[in-house]
């Protein structure tokens, strides 16, 4: 028998079923997960187009005839246009000013050794790490004093100053990648660090901005407790308060109109993110160093 | 133009001595080379000069003003960075324009100014577009004429052409040494490489540990450097130094069957050296199997370990005992590998170095 001849040559479909096995059980892996994920809000979303007494019926169930009236009702209801109005306030100005209060310690913990950076850097993580009831009643007690308490300024501050040392912690390591040579061919350009910062730095640490301005979006957006605490008037209200109303009587279960509630309240946010998504993934130092 | 004086000039980071004490004279119009292995300080030593790293102590002089503490932007200096370090989010004419910009030009003068250094350098069609849609060699071209738009006293480049490929750099090489030749800003430039020395320099400027440790011109330095490290960082294959015993007028090594005359030239060099041994240092063009035919009596024999036929020329790798050298050689030479060849010492070729301090012997004493 020839050597050629000796050769065993193994099933293709077997040798291809044994390569593919691992991908198709991480596929089936990565969908169980997205379903886990979307599950939920595929769930908001059909509660939110179902009348009450269908979802009574079989919360699970395919809506049998589809109606928009949740929608209506909740908006007219509740006056969702201010809420959102508010929300939309808030969550603008809040990290507006959390960027703008970071961005200068950012610039200055990325690119200089001030003394005590370490105590600095420490001091920004307790306040990451303290617990958000922890400071109400000392944020209590300062808005009073400040005459800010229940007013759209006070909440804006708090917001403000509270999502700060979380925006410097990301600025800081956005600056920290902007490669070093840039700066000093400014400084050799007779840039002063002012300059520096304002010609070359802000502009390159946008998508770093984009990032924090977004996640802070978010998270004020979503926040609760300190609009809760902090506000008395409806008519400044945000959404997350403003949509407690739906849940103040407990004999009634009225699962659609919360659902859409939370449809609504959730597009501001998939707007936000398709917009800043493409400013993030922007590659912006392309170009400046090497080949 | 300036002359730049290095004077005393000391850098330490914390307890950690960079540069001890350098003492160097850049001449008004002259392209200075520093070049030396990685970390041996002519980085730090051109980052001094550019005011980016502060002077620990020394002095240093641009154009006879005293700069050790002044600002970059003070120094009448300019600089091309190894990365180019462009600005990624500033079109090419905004590049260019950015240090008239910071000194408030007018805009007519930054117009003409960009235009100018452009068209110059041949980039006078890329002024729209942003650093990231340009090649390479047109980045280290927006980089020069970014430097080049300040009409600085001294042109600093920090290694500009490492990052191009072979064939751009051998390019560039030339069109920098041009332009200099056109302009004749002093220049110092820091490279790794030496053969980039070799090709750009008037003064190269060997350093090793923060020291200098020859500055002279290219050939000065090829065919007279001052100690082992010249020699072996300067050349392409290294020196081949074989460490040999002092025999009145003979170098030997008689476990070897290395008996080689001490040239008459350099005889003077070993008066009042003292020591056993020295070390015999030859250039591979110095060195050359016999002619088969020829009388070999006398002549150290190698065993030739390897051939590099490189087209236009040879490489033979051969050793005897501990002693391995690369000769360059006619690529016609029929060496085969294993064969055991006597070798020709050129003595016009042939240098002493101390065999502690790696002093080359007769620049030591002056001959």
């Amino acid at each position: 028998m020839s050597e050629a001849a000796a050769i065993v040559r193994p099933n293709r479909t077997w040798v291809r079923l044994r390569y593919a096995t691992p991908k198709i059980f991480a596929t089936l892996f990565a969908l169980l997960l997205a379903a886990v994920w979307i599950g939920p809000l595929a769930l908001m979303v059909i509660t939110s187009i179902k009348p009450n007494s269908e979802f009574l019926n079989g919360p699970f169930a395919w809506p049998i005839a589809p109606t928009l009236e949740p929608y209506r009702k909740v908006w007219q209801g509740l006056n969702f246009g201010v809420l959102m109005e508010n929300s939309l306030i808030y969550a603008a100005a809040g990290s507006a000013l959390a960027v703008g209060l970071a961005l200068v310690p950012a610039f200055a913990l990325s690119r200089f050794e001030p003394p005590g950076k370490r105590y600095i850097f420490a001091l920004l993580l307790t306040g990451l790490m303290l617990p958000q009831q922890t400071v109400l009643i000392p944020l209590y007690d300062i808005l009073r004093w400040l005459h800010l308490f229940d007013t759209r300024i006070g909440l804006i501050l708090v917001h403000g100053v509270y999502g700060m040392p979380s925006q410097i912690l990301i600025l800081r390591g956005f600056m920290t990648t902007i490669p070093r040579d840039i700066e000093k061919a400014a400084q050799i350009e007779g840039a002063t660090d002012f300059q520096i910062f304002t010609k070359v730095i802000l502009p390159l640490a946008i998508p770093g901005i984009v990032v924090g301005y977004t996640l802070n979006f978010i998270a004020i957006w979503k926040e609760f407790v300190f609009a809760l605490v902090f506000l008395n008037s409806e008519a400044i209200f945000p959404v997350t308060v403003g949509m407690l109303k739906l849940n103040s009587d407990r004999y009634i279960s009225a699962f659609n109109l919360p659902s859409a509630g939370l449809v609504i309240s959730q597009i501001p946010i998939a707007i936000l993110f398709i917009l800043a998504y493409r400013r993030i993934s922007s590659g912006n130092f392309v170009g400046s160093v090497k080949g | 133009m300036a002359n730049v004086s290095l004077v005393d000039i000391e850098k330490r980071f914390g307890a950690h001595v960079v540069i001890p004490r350098l003492n160097l004279e850049i001449a008004d119009g002259s392209f200075v080379v520093l070049v030396g292995p990685s970390g041996c300080g002519k980085t730090t030593t051109l980052n001094m000069i550019a005011g980016l790293e502060a002077i620990t102590a020394g002095q240093l002089l641009i154009g006879g003003r005293d700069v050790t503490d002044m600002p970059p932007k003070d120094r009448d200096i300019a600089m091309v960075f190894q990365s180019y370090a462009l600005f990624p989010h500033l079109s090419v004419f905004e590049n260019i324009a950015f240090g008239m910009r910071i000194r408030r030009l007018a805009k007519s003068e930054i117009d003409a100014q960009v235009q100018s250094v452009a068209d110059r350098l041949r980039i006078g069609s890329l002024l729209e577009r942003l650093p990231k849609a340009l090649s390479g060699g047109q980045r280290q071209r927006v980089a020069l004429a970014r430097a080049l738009v300040r009409r600085p006293g001294v042109f600093l480049m920090d290694e500009p052409l490492s990052n191009l490929d072979a064939k751009l750099r051998i390019e560039a090489r030339s069109f920098l040494a041009k332009m200099h030749h056109e302009i004749g800003v002093t220049t110092v430039y820091v490279t790794h490489d030496q053969s980039e020395a070799m090709t750009m320099g008037d003064t190269i400027v060997v350093m090793k540990d923060g020291v200098v440790q020859q500055a002279a011109s290219p050939l000065v330095v090829y065919n007279m450097p001052a100690n082992t490290f010249v020699a072996g960082f300067i050349g392409s294959p290294a020196m081949n130094f074989l460490e040999l015993s002092l025999a009145g007028s003979t170098l030997v090594d008689p476990d070897n069957g290395f008996s080689i005359p001490i040239p008459d030239r350099l005889r003077g060099a070993l008066n009042g050296y003292g020591k056993p041994k020295v070390v015999l240092g030859v250039r591979p063009e110095g060195l050359r199997p016999a002619a088969r035919a020829a009388d070999a009596s006398g002549m150290p024999q190698l065993t030739i370990d390897v051939a590099q036929h490189l087209g236009h020329e040879t490489l033979l790798d051969a050793s005897s005992g501990p002693h391995r050298v690369v000769a360059r050689v006619a690529a016609s030479d029929d060496s085969r590998i294993g064969e055991r060849r006597p070798f020709v010492f050129d003595q016009d070729h042939m240098h002493l170095f101390d065999q502690d301090s790696g002093a080359n012997l007769a620049a030591r004493a002056g001959l």
